[in-house]
């Protein structure tokens, strides 16, 4: 059975109230700036980013993600919007200046958007991340030093193991590539750094509140801003000739990863889930330096001197600062202050952080792989193709938005006419594909298909045992 | 499961696989995995008279205590949850603190029939 899909129509206006949030989400992802744009990387432009919206439509939000459909489109069109939503509450500005982007930003913090953000927010976060509350569960009477001891066992864990991601990068065909790959992981918050915890510093809650100021200024170079973090981020971008702006690499943001970034604006937005905040960032600080340090041996081993590394050895070395800060200063003081009730929540934190870590790893590690598997997955899928399954036609044109995406279970992308690059990893080359050629794209791995003929047609096949 | 000693604290962390694991013992002292409206809480097995194995006492009918097998004491569920370990459960995999054991204390988690997690008795 071929279905053909048409192009979805944009409306000119977003609906008011409360409509469902699958309703809403659409909506949303058809407004001008998330449509796509040609290029493969976004233009200098911080308002635009693919939501890739025949994806969105595919997604019935009203039935929130469990922990077994964290890789598919499912969660990556859910994160997609979240993150954006979450972005479109801070303050970004082009850094070529606003001239000819004026009209984007009028739109990007329109009322028509921002009441269609702030109706669906609250829903979409229960739909992300609803299901941590039963996947992570606290119990039993705590003290502080029972939440010390558990606390040192996780991030220990943590410290021990080996980066999932930088043994797959070491491991490559395509090194270079693959480091491309978690540099672009990192840049979804190192472009924008601790924007989530910005959050967290109005108020009055005591000295707690004061360390935690302490590493939000380190974060921010003090006020210079040749020393914020994100500067020396971009600075190792430029070493690896990557583009720098926000958001130039949105079509290569993983779910995990986005998932792990959204989480902490997540805990952040609503103060009611702030000691679940302090647990996670307590959490995060503690495995940054060791991990910086595991990212070092890898970069230096696939670029030598290439590569400039000044921000990883900047984290390598103040977040053991801010690991000790807040483990004693803001962990285990909340803990004193505020006694037993509020334990459970702070191991929670730490425990639904080192979770999200996790998955932050294994997705970038199963993306690295398949890229690096693409002539395999080219039989798998000429294999998969000949079999019964269920198939929707689509068409591209050289000029057509390009937008990544993935699927909840496995498809074959078979083409049907013309030639096409299959683009799976933000730098080195893409896959071209003729016609009668097919890949199998596992459920979660995230493509997208350019076309390089006047006219290309291309089949998505669900095989049959994929129902 | 593995253990961890932590010298500085005198806590121990005990990790469990509860698939395999509903029952932790450590030295003397015994813990099983009791369900609780849909929570897994690991809780002391012993009935607080003559220390019964409350892990095979059977719910009351009202579902509300359990009767030890031993000699029939009643023993609250809510009383029961209040010996609870610290313990995280992320999936099937659980994270517990136990305070103040003395180093070299054998631990052991084990699996094991529990009745206490069966419905009420039935007494008809």
């Amino acid at each position: 059975m071929v279905t053909t899909v048409g192009t979805p129509s944009t409306p000119t206006t977003v609906p008011y109230g409360h409509p469902g949030l699958s309703t809403r989400i659409q909506a949303y992802a058809h407004n001008r700036l998330s449509t796509g744009e040609p290029g493969v990387l976004h233009a200098a432009n911080p308002y635009r980013r693919a939501l890739a919206p025949a994806a969105v439509a595919e997604v019935d939000f009203e039935r929130p993600l469990d922990a077994t459909q964290m890789t598919g489109n499912r969660a990556l069109s859910g994160h997609r919007a979240l993150g954006t939503f979450y972005e479109a509450d801070t303050v970004l500005l082009p850094e070529q200046g606003l001239d000819s982007l004026r009209a984007d930003f009028d739109l990007f913090y329109s009322e028509d958007l921002r009441r269609l953000r702030e109706a669906s927010m609250s829903d979409l976060e229960r739909y992300a991340f609803g299901f941590l509350d039963d996947e992570v569960d606290v119990s039993g009477t705590w003290t502080v030093a029972a939440l010390d001891a558990f606390f040192q066992h996780v991030a220990g864990q943590t410290e021990r193991g080996r980066a999932e991601s930088l043994a797959a990068m070491e491991q490559s065909t395509r090194p270079t590539v693959a480091a491309d790959l978690y540099l672009v992981q990192l840049a979804l918050d190192g472009l924008t750094e601790a924007s989530a915890m910005s959050r967290n510093l109005g108020g009055a809650y005591g000295p707690e509140q004061s360390a935690l100021f302490k590493i939000f200024i380190d974060e921010f170079g003090y006020g210079v801003f040749e020393a914020k973090h994100t500067t020396i981020f971009a600075k190792m971008l430029r070493s690896r000739s990557m583009a720098t702006h926000v958001h130039a690499y949105w079509n290569f943001y993983l779910t995990g990863p986005l998932a792990t970034n959204n989480f902490y604006y997540y805990l952040s937005r609503d103060h009611a889930k702030f000691f679940r905040y302090a647990g996670a960032v307590t959490f995060a600080e503690r495995v940054f330096a060791p991990a910086f340090v595991q990212m070092i041996r890898t970069y230096r081993g696939i670029f030598g001197d290439e590569v400039d590394l000044h921000y990883c050895d900047e984290h390598a070395h103040i977040d053991e600062h801010h690991g000790r800060i807040t483990r004693e200063q803001v962990l285990l003081a909340l803990a004193e202050r505020h006694g037993p009730s509020v334990i459970p929540d702070l191991a929670r934190g730490i425990a639904q952080a080192s979770w999200l870590g996790g998955w932050f790893e294994s997705d970038t590690a199963a993306q690295i792989r398949w890229s690096d598997a693409i002539g395999r997955y080219r039989e798998l899928g000429a294999a998969t193709a000949a079999g019964p399954g269920t198939a929707t036609a689509h068409e591209l044109a050289p000029q057509s938005p390009f937008s990544t995406r993935n699927h909840d279970g496995a498809v074959v992308l078979r083409l049907t006419e013309g030639e096409a690059d299959l683009v799976t990893m933000p730098t080195g080359e893409p896959d071209r594909l003729a016609r009668g050629d097919a890949v199998l794209v596992p459920a979660g791995r995230v493509y997208g298909l350019r076309a390089v003929s006047p006219r290309c047609g291309y089949e998505l096949v669900v095989p049959a045992d994929e129902h | 499961m593995s253990t961890e000693p932590l010298p500085a604290a005198g806590d121990l962390v005990v990790e469990l696989d509860l698939r395999a694991h509903n029952a932790v013992f450590v030295g003397h002292d015994r813990y099983f995995v009791l369900h609780t409206g849909g929570r897994r809480e690991l809780v002391l097995d012993r009935c607080p008279h003559r220390g019964g194995p409350l892990s095979l006492a059977r719910l009351t009918p009202d579902g509300r205590r359990l009767s030890c097998p031993w000699h029939g004491t009643k023993v609250g569920v809510v009383a029961l949850r209040r010996t609870a370990l610290p313990m995280v459960r992320t999936g099937e995999r659980a994270v517990a603190v136990l305070s103040g054991v003395p180093t070299g204390t054998p631990v052991t988690a084990v699996h094991k029939r529990i009745l206490a997690n069966l419905p009420p008795e039935d007494i008809r």
